[in-house]
């Protein structure tokens, strides 16, 4: 029985982070109307930017999220202003412009194999961090002390989000968007400035996810793809554009992983996720948290 | 039609006088730049598995340039060796799109690949369909030999061989180390090489009496492997047995020594143990772990040592498993193509088929020979055990197994400490 409560304990834990690895992937869904395919490559660039950033300083690896954070929100802000912002705006009439999923595409194959050029394809850890291989132990239940802080973190910039997207100008302006763009477009909001700021915060958000998994995780070019398809399934399960949702669908899954192998193999876990995944699609398309009508 | 006619025609005229003045004047190296033989690796250079493809892809160049530069095959007019690689991505579909490419639009010579057991399994259909001659490094399932083809052959041991050593050195270790092991579990990726494994350490423990607590597949894409690691904790094992990919098993080997999870020796399979990248990725949590292989950096064989330093100055890393196999891929295929003296493909064939190579680069690896039996099997392939420990220089790779091939003045540390 303990060991249920030890196995519930981490899937929540590990959950939390594919929820913040999940995070910016909704956000932009939410407002863009885009699947950003190249959310896990970005996932993968903030990674390799908190690792560096810890392995060159050795400061403690939640200090970085000082670099990361705007590092990663330039990042993004840039990308989309740069590189999404002409093929929107050469599809205007298209609510959901396909061109966009194939850019986004595009930039995935190019982040990936940039990063297999530049950093080569070996595994990286950080060795000596505060956090590596901390374990909390009450009797026979033990917590890794790495995947404690990246739910905090998860909790945190889940909310963070939540309260920015409610109580600010800018995220009322993000929030309109994203209900109806030409509508907002007509109250003077610029629409190309919000896809900026959106893309640059679900960027940030991935870059904390990475700040969030390089204590305990390795670092390679194609890493993001084992989170992508996370992602997608945990966006689907909590409901596109759901902030909420993309947390608690990650605990979804991070339970269903974590405790599912105490009575079958975890390839049999694997399995279950996407049959979830399958009677969600089925049962209730706009997910577990999501808006059920989308005008 | 006419007009094409009239330039073949004309064109023919013209190498016949080109062909006449070459009989003349023409050196034997200027003429030799006519004839290559093209050869076709698959092998995954994107995706999970990208670091070893991109080993194997050096340690061929190594060989290709090596062989290049002495001349090419010189029962070919010294004809130079053509890489081509396409990527396989580690999908087996992905794969055999890519071997009829090659076969067909590239008119490639021989194959070499793919790494991946599930990829190559797939593609040595392909290369006995059109007869084409499909060098396998280090692909280890059975079954790749085991299907009457003609055209396939395999450097490396086939898994069989692998288990059967790894359930050879426990005998042997608790004979020397006077220490009872009962129980094993089997931690595997779900893949066809880590099944196949698995399916062989089963017979294996039955026959040897070993009690099986955990019998447990994972996903090698797994980014979490707490919840299996909390198996092997409640299932209390004297052996972990492991056959991982890189990835999985560096998390592995970290979240292990995270949950204070030791069991009395823990045994991995190659592939990701064997990484160049494991030992840097995991420190000290990989202490005290053995390992099998078919090639180790101390291993006792001339040339070997000059070999690995001359790759890790060109790469930055040391050989491993993969890239010493492929390395002697192609010179087994420079051995049987100066023997076949002929870029057809059944020539070729027939020419791997009667290997026996004794001498050269190929011999770097612990086999005494490379010859292949009748089903395309390295009949010499050998295999040895290493472990991990520091002996004051960092943490290395020593061979500890067979007896006879231990380094000097070492002593294995088994069963592991349990602090």
């Amino acid at each position: 029985m303990i060991y249920v409560l030890e196995d519930l304990i981490n899937g929540i834990l590990m959950g939390s982070i594919y929820g913040l690895t999940a995070l910016g992937l909704t956000l932009i869904f939410g407002v863009l109307k885009v699947i950003n395919f190249a959310h896990g490559s970005m996932l993968m660039v903030g990674m390799y930017a908190a690792y560096w950033a810890v392995a060159l300083t050795g400061v403690h690896p939640y200090l970085a999220l000082v670099l990361v954070i705007p590092v990663m929100y330039l990042f993004g802000h840039a990308m989309q202003d740069i590189i999404i912002k002409p093929i929107f705006k050469a599809e205007k009439q298209v609510r959901e412009p396909i061109t966009v999923i194939i850019v986004t595409t595009g930039v995935w194959y190019i982040l990936d194999n940039l990063s297999l050029l530049v950093f080569g394809p070996q595994y990286r850890t950080l060795q000596d961090n505060p956090l590596r291989g901390k374990m909390l132990e009450f009797g026979d239940i033990m917590i890794s002390v790495p995947k404690l802080w990246g739910f905090a973190a998860a909790v945190a910039t889940a909310l963070a989000v939540y309260l920015f997207l409610q109580k600010t100008r800018m995220g009322r302006a993000i929030r309109a968007t994203s209900l109806d763009r030409e509508a907002a477009s007509l109250m003077g909001i610029n629409q190309y400035r919000i896809y900026n700021v959106a893309f640059g915060i679900g960027t940030a958000t991935a870059g904390i996810a990475g700040v969030a998994l390089v204590p305990f995780y390795n670092v390679f070019p194609s890493v993001g793809v084992l989170f992508d398809i996370k992602g997608f399934i945990i966006v689907v399960l909590g409901g596109l554009g759901s902030i909420g949702g993309a947390l608690l669908g990650g605990m979804i899954v991070g339970v269903i992983e974590s405790v599912g192998p105490q009575v079958m193999t975890a390839t049999w876990t694997e399995a279950i996720v996407y049959a979830l995944f399958l009677l969600v699609l089925f049962v209730k398309p706009s997910g577990l948290f999501g808006v059920k009508y989308d005008w | 039609m006419r007009e094409m006619k009239k330039i073949q025609n004309r064109s023919v005229a013209f190498f016949a006088v080109l062909a006449l003045v070459g009989l003349v004047y023409c050196s034997p190296a200027l003429c030799a730049g006519e004839k290559v033989v093209k050869v076709g690796n698959i092998e995954p250079l994107s995706g999970p598995s990208a670091a070893v493809g991109q080993q194997g892809k050096n340690a061929r160049d190594m060989a290709v340039e090596e062989i290049n530069a002495a001349g090419g095959i010189k029962s070919l007019g010294g004809a130079k060796i053509e890489m081509i690689y396409a990527d396989s991505e580690s999908k087996p579909e992905k794969g055999v799109a890519e071997a009829e490419r090659l076969i067909n639009t590239e008119k490639v010579h021989v194959l070499t690949g793919c790494w991946n057991s599930s990829v190559t399994y797939p593609v040595t259909a392909v290369a006995e369909r059109y007869g084409i001659p499909f060098i396998v490094p280090v692909s280890v399932a059975d079954k790749i030999t085991a299907q009457g083809f003609k055209t396939v052959f395999r450097i490396a041991a086939k898994d069989s061989w692998w288990t059967r050593d790894q359930f050879a050195f426990l005998k042997d270790m608790q004979k020397e180390f006077n220490t009872k092991l009962e129980t094993v579990a089997f931690v595997y990726e779900n893949g066809d090489w880590g099944k196949g494994f698995a399916e062989q350490w089963k017979k294996l423990a039955g026959e040897a009496g070993y009690k099986v607590v955990l019998d447990e597949p994972y996903p090698s894409s797994a980014t979490d492997l707490s919840p299996v690691v909390q198996k092997i904790k409640r299932a209390n094992p004297d052996v972990l047995l492991l056959t991982s990919n890189a990835a999985d098993a560096i998390l592995l080997t970290n979240t292990l020594a995270e949950y204070k999870v030791k069991p009395k020796a823990i045994i991995g399979s190659g592939g990701g143990h064997a990484d160049p990248s494991f030992l840097q990725a995991t420190g000290k949590n990989a202490q005290y772990l053995f390992d099998i292989v078919e090639w180790e950096t101390d291993v006792n064989k001339p040339n070997a040592r000059e070999i690995n330093e001359k790759f890790k100055k060109k790469y930055g890393y040391n050989l491993a498993g993969e890239s010493v196999d492929a390395y002697i891929a192609i010179y087994v295929l420079a051995d049987a193509l100066e023997r076949a003296g002929s870029l057809d493909p059944k020539a070729i064939r027939d020419a791997l088929a009667k290997t026996k190579l004794t001498t050269g680069p190929a011999m770097i690896a612990a086999y005494d020979a490379i010859e292949f039996d009748e089903t395309g099997q390295n009949k010499q392939a050998a295999l040895v055990i290493v472990q991990i420990n520091d002996m004051g220089k960092g943490l290395e790779r020593i061979t500890v197994w067979p007896k006879n091939a231990r380094r000097a003045g070492y002593t294995p540390v088994f069963p592991a400490p349990q602090k």
